[in-house]
């Protein structure tokens, strides 16, 4: 084995490159039969570390004649979270089979994937195929599925971090708890991932209980040093808000772009990433042609485009979105902006390692809050950075929507005998604990429809032959394959130049509000809408200069455990007059005032303001422990005082805290007598609130589609769904009313408290409250902490102009306000 | 709390029901539209798994309003049964043999795809619209010069905004100047938000009451 890591060496030399040791390690874990995990950061060389064994093995297999094509059958299966990334991993994997002398196929399986390509992978298939889960999951649905992995000795999965604790993952777990039970022996499983905070865990989930005895973790030793540097606003304002989406910092940003050769500036959404393009463009006119967009609702050649020129250096500004955290490695970029909260730290780091590559270079980011409020964070990601905190990804338990689609994949496919499946599924984390009777549910959920006796008459799905489950229905085939994936979005439509020419897509509900002569921004591009047809938005190029940015669906992240707990200690460090951070120094001003109105709440206290003004009577509180724990804590909190007094209220909330907003007095001081967060019937009163909340069924939306309740159709796709059209709002309320036992009812409910949060960290929020002084102040008007949680509800909607003047507006009078008491 | 409410348009005597029904004093006649029946079969045969008690119920609920108003005619304003012929058709076809004397008159809507000799199997009367002055029932939306227009189709709700960004959508009558529309009455339905006008007058329906909004 040793020559042949020597032989691996030496065609790296050849090239002029020196392998790292992280890579030779792996080299000789992989080719001892090893499985494991590879902690790499993008753009380290994790692929050759993976890719080259996988070719010396080959070698060693044929020692005389690897240079020699064979029908080799499907030996790699190569998994990315990204198919944007596919064709650069094959390329990638080509150039090294040239090094190496071997003839081997490297084929590509993702949605893009034309027909007659698939039919070809199907007819004779290449030594490796790079895919995604849902193409995987596809590919588990053809009639000889089992037969076409025959050949199987390793999968890889990159960017694990990225899969893990999402649907994708469990997809990824269910597929190889399949893989690994037809192909005993000699399968190895490899997972590449960014660094997490359960980096063991991780690789437990991935290998399953057969691999993880014996297999190893590899650590790149690529130690890169990180410098944030916050950019701050010459003048903090006292009621901050985020509504500008941070481009008042525009006078301190393009300084930066312009002293760089190329930045990267990564926004939270697609919304933003549209408008600071646009405001950019129109602050620095000079800069057009030298700078790019990049968001996942833009058009896949548009993106491969920007890709491109950003790899040759001939861009100079990219904003961006996500849809750049992951992928090749951007060598010319030096510089990167963060612009607002990114909400956790590891994605931070993800987006700082994008500059700076050259060995020994500190990577710079620069943050730009979108309030100055949001400072806070900025103090808080370095010493995030400085301790090393890294949040923990947490794979998900009983994902009932999963199992079942999983469950109809076999079923179209080659079908399935249920003992056999229950025993591989319980290999999988996600469904080790499975009940005997939560697998007949789904077996029956399937086959039947339901339990009670004649109410599911006629139901047709799953068949069952001579013991074996199967789909033999070609249409419930089709419609199925084409549901096969977690990823649930509103339907998109394609936006396409009456003349011709894809643009991207966008959301069918900002489409149907359009008329014809409407003018939007789209992928930097100023759009007159023209008319929708056949699935697609046609437009021309509009002459207007304003328009409406489209908004896209998918929730803003919440901040981590992690950050949470920072920003609390940053708090405490203001509450106690220590303003060593040049971020809190910037921000006393909102502090002093915070305090003469109110208190900064240090670590012992949770602070509760009683306010009311003329939207109506406010509650304000602040656990600091980020939206999604705010959101079912505000629920409990309206649950357990609506106990005491009928009263409905609507909730908001941001990362800091939340609002109680109601037309009548709320007796707060009455419901604190009786123990607000008493920790008896938590759990059951938490329930209750989400019952009564929207939480619930919104989890139900994605989890209905999963589990193929409600069936979208494509964008472009006509498949005709007659007469089956019903959201999943309307279906939710008919398994409450008449299917009470619906475990996919039950899911949306712990979702709501698990996939949303972490239970545990729920009920450490809570146990933290309890240890807390609670601290009820009465402010004369709504405090610099509770303004931009009450412009909140107003930010979701603000579409027009005239909401945004209305908080300016509001903002203008509480700073007179603040003024005239001195 | 009213289950119903009167509503006087063009000098009849309208009743308003928690139901979804209109009772239509002057003719005797119970108003319904959008029933649906049969979804939840189309729906199973799909492989969605929907009880067939959601249609269970909604005959339930139209014998409570039979029996209580007593009508001679029963109107439907179409999509009375939701798609292709299944086991819940039978069902419907038993429960019309209950009602003898009880003469069912359906405007043909969008969904009612079914053969209309089925139809006369089963003793209902098939129309494209229906004139009885001073009304004309369809079960599009249309205007009529004949009369105003009683329409079904939009599964009709509206959203109620109060302080403190308090807000719920429910199912509603809408009555406009040309013409009006019923809720929905099938529990398998959804319903769309629909904005009136200024003199338009709306009636929402919650579980236990007929609201006036306007």
């Amino acid at each position: 084995m040793e020559n042949l890591i020597k032989d691996g060496k030496l065609r790296f030399v050849k090239k002029g490159w020196k392998p790292f040791d992280f890579q030779v390690d792996t080299w000789r874990a992989f080719l001892e039969g090893k499985s494991g995990l590879l902690n790499a950061p993008t753009g380290s060389g994790k692929t050759y570390a993976l890719w080259v064994p996988c070719l010396l093995e080959y070698m060693r297999e044929y020692p005389t004649d690897y240079r020699k094509p064979r029908k080799n059958g499907l030996r790699i299966l190569w998994i990315t979270p990204l198919r944007a990334l596919a064709r650069d991993i094959q390329l990638a994997m080509e150039g090294m089979c040239t090094d190496f002398e071997i003839p081997w196929e490297i084929g590509i399986r993702t949605g893009d994937t034309s027909t007659s390509d698939r039919a070809k992978q199907k007819r004779s298939a290449p030594e490796c195929l790079v895919t995604t889960p849902e193409s995987l999951h596809l590919l588990l649905s053809q009639k000889e599925a089992v037969n076409y992995f025959k050949s199987l000795t390793t999968i890889i999965v990159d960017e694990w971090h990225e899969l893990l604790g999402t649907k994708r993952g469990v997809q990824i777990e269910l597929a190889f708890s399949r893989l690994r039970a037809t192909n005993p022996g000699n399968l190895k499983i490899w997972g590449v991932s960014a660094t997490i905070g359960n980096l063991d865990q991780a690789r437990e989930v991935l290998l399953g209980p057969t691999l993880f005895p014996g297999s190893v973790a590899i650590k790149a030793n690529i130690h890169k040093k990180i410098e944030v540097i916050s950019v701050l606003p010459d003048e903090a304002e006292k009621f901050p808000w985020g509504g500008h989406l941070g481009v008042k910092m525009m006078d301190k940003v393009l300084p930066i772009i312009e002293k760089s050769k190329t930045t990267l500036l990564f926004t939270n959404t697609r919304s933003q990433t549209e408008i600071w393009y646009q405001q950019i463009l129109h602050a620095a006119p000079h800069l057009s042609g030298a700078m790019a967009m990049h968001h996942g609702s833009m058009d896949n050649n548009v993106r491969k485009w920007v890709e491109e020129a950003l790899h040759a250096g001939k861009l100079q500004l990219v904003v961006c979105t996500s849809s750049l955290d992951l992928g090749v490695d951007f060598r010319p970029v030096d510089t990167v902006i963060q612009v607002g909260g990114p909400k956790g730290v590891a994605r931070f780091m993800q987006r700082a390692g994008r500059s700076g590559h050259q060995p020994g270079a500190t990577s710079k980011i620069y943050f730009v809050p979108t309030h100055s409020l949001e400072l806070i964070e900025g103090a808080a990601l370095r010493s995030a950075i400085d301790k090393d905190y890294y949040e923990s990804r947490k794979p998900l338990e009983k994902c009932m929507d999963v199992l079942v689609q999983y469950l109809v994949t076999l079923a179209v496919g080659e079908g399935f005998i249920p003992d056999v499946i229950l025993q591989e599924v319980k290999q999988t984390y996600c469904f080790s604990s499975l009940s005997q009777e939560e697998w007949q549910w789904a077996l029956q959920f399937i086959t039947t429809g339901g339990s009670s006796l004649g109410e599911y008459d006629e139901f047709s799905k799953v068949e069952i032959i001579e013991g074996v489950y199967r789909v033999t229905d070609r249409r419930k085939s089709t419609m199925h394959r084409l549901s096969i994936g977690t990823i649930v979005g509103d339907p998109s439509l394609r936006v396409k130049y009456l003349t011709g020419g894809n643009i991207g897509t966008v959301e069918e509900s900002f489409a149907s509000k359009l008329t014809r002569g409407d003018v939007f921004w789209f992928a930097g591009r100023n759009l007159e809408f023209i008319m929708i047809k056949d699935m697609t938005v046609l437009v021309r190029k509009a002459k207007k200069k304003r328009g409406l940015i489209p908004r896209w669906g998918g929730g803003r992240m919440p901040l981590s455990s992690q950050l949470s707990i920072l920003i609390r200690q940053k708090l405490e460090q203001a509450a106690l007059g220590d303003f060593s951070d040049i971020e809190l120094e910037t921000i006393l001003p909102i502090i002093e005032l915070q305090k003469r109105w109110s208190i900064v709440p240090d670590a012992g206290k949770l602070l509760i303001e009683k306010v009311e003004s003329r939207f109506g009577h406010h509650l304000f509180i602040y656990p600091f422990e980020g939206r999604f724990v705010h959101e079912v804590l505000g629920g409990l909190v309206a649950y357990r005082i609506g106990k005491l007094a009928p009263i409905s209220f609507s909730i908001a909330m941001n990362d800091y805290g939340f609002e109680l907003l109601t037309d009548e007095p709320i007796p707060i001081e009455e419901a604190l007598e009786l123990d607000l967060f008493s920790t008896t019937n938590l759990l059951e009163d938490i329930h209750h609130s989400i019952n009564e909340s929207e939480m619930a069924r919104r989890r139900f939306r994605d989890i209905a589609s999963i589990a193929g309740l409600v069936f979208h159709g494509f964008p472009g796709k006509t498949i005709s769904n007659k007469h089956l059209q019903a959201n999943s709002q309307i279906i939710y309320k008919v398994f409450e009313d008449y299917d009470k036992e619906n475990l996919l009812l039950k899911q949306a409910m712990d979702e709501v408290i698990t996939l949303q949060m972490e239970q545990s960290r729920l009920l450490e929020a809570v146990d933290r409250i309890n240890s807390q002084q609670i601290t009820l102040m009465y402010p004369p008007r709504p405090s610099p902490f509770a303004f931009p949680i009450m412009v909140e509800s107003l930010r979701e909607r603000l579409t027009t102009e005239s909401i945004e003047d209305r908080v300016i507006k509001l903002q203008q009078q509480l700073e007179k306000f603040a003024d005239s008491q001195g | 709390m009213k289950d119903s409410l009167e509503f006087t348009l063009l000098e009849q005597s309208l009743v308003l029901s928690i139901h979804k029904s209109i009772f239509w004093k002057e003719q005797e006649s119970l108003i319904v539209s959008d029933l649906h029946l049969g979804k939840a079969g189309h729906f199973r045969k799909a492989g969605i798994p929907i009880s067939s008690k959601i249609h269970t119920e909604d005959l339930d609920r139209l014998d409570l309003l039979l029996n209580k108003y007593q009508p001679k005619r029963l109107i439907m304003l179409g999509d009375l049964f939701h798609s292709d012929k299944n086991n819940e058709w039978e069902a419907f076809s038993d429960w019309r043999s209950q009602y003898q004397n009880l003469k069912i008159t359906l405007t043909l809507g969008n969904h009612d795809i079914i053969e209309t000799v089925n139809y006369k199997k089963i003793n209902v009367t098939v129309v494209d619209e229906l004139l009885l002055a001073p009304f004309f029932m369809s079960h599009h939306p249309t205007e009529n010069a004949n009369g105003y227009n009683l329409a079904g189709h939009l599964h009709p709700g509206i959203s109620l905004k109060g302080k403190a960004r308090q807000g719920v959508r429910i199912p509603c009558f809408y009555f406009g100047e040309k013409g009006a529309l019923m809720p929905a009455f099938g529990n398998f339905t959804g319903y769309v938000a629909i904005s009136p006008g200024q003199l338009d007058k709306v009636f929402a329906v919650t579980p236990t009451s007929v609201i006036t909004i306007q």
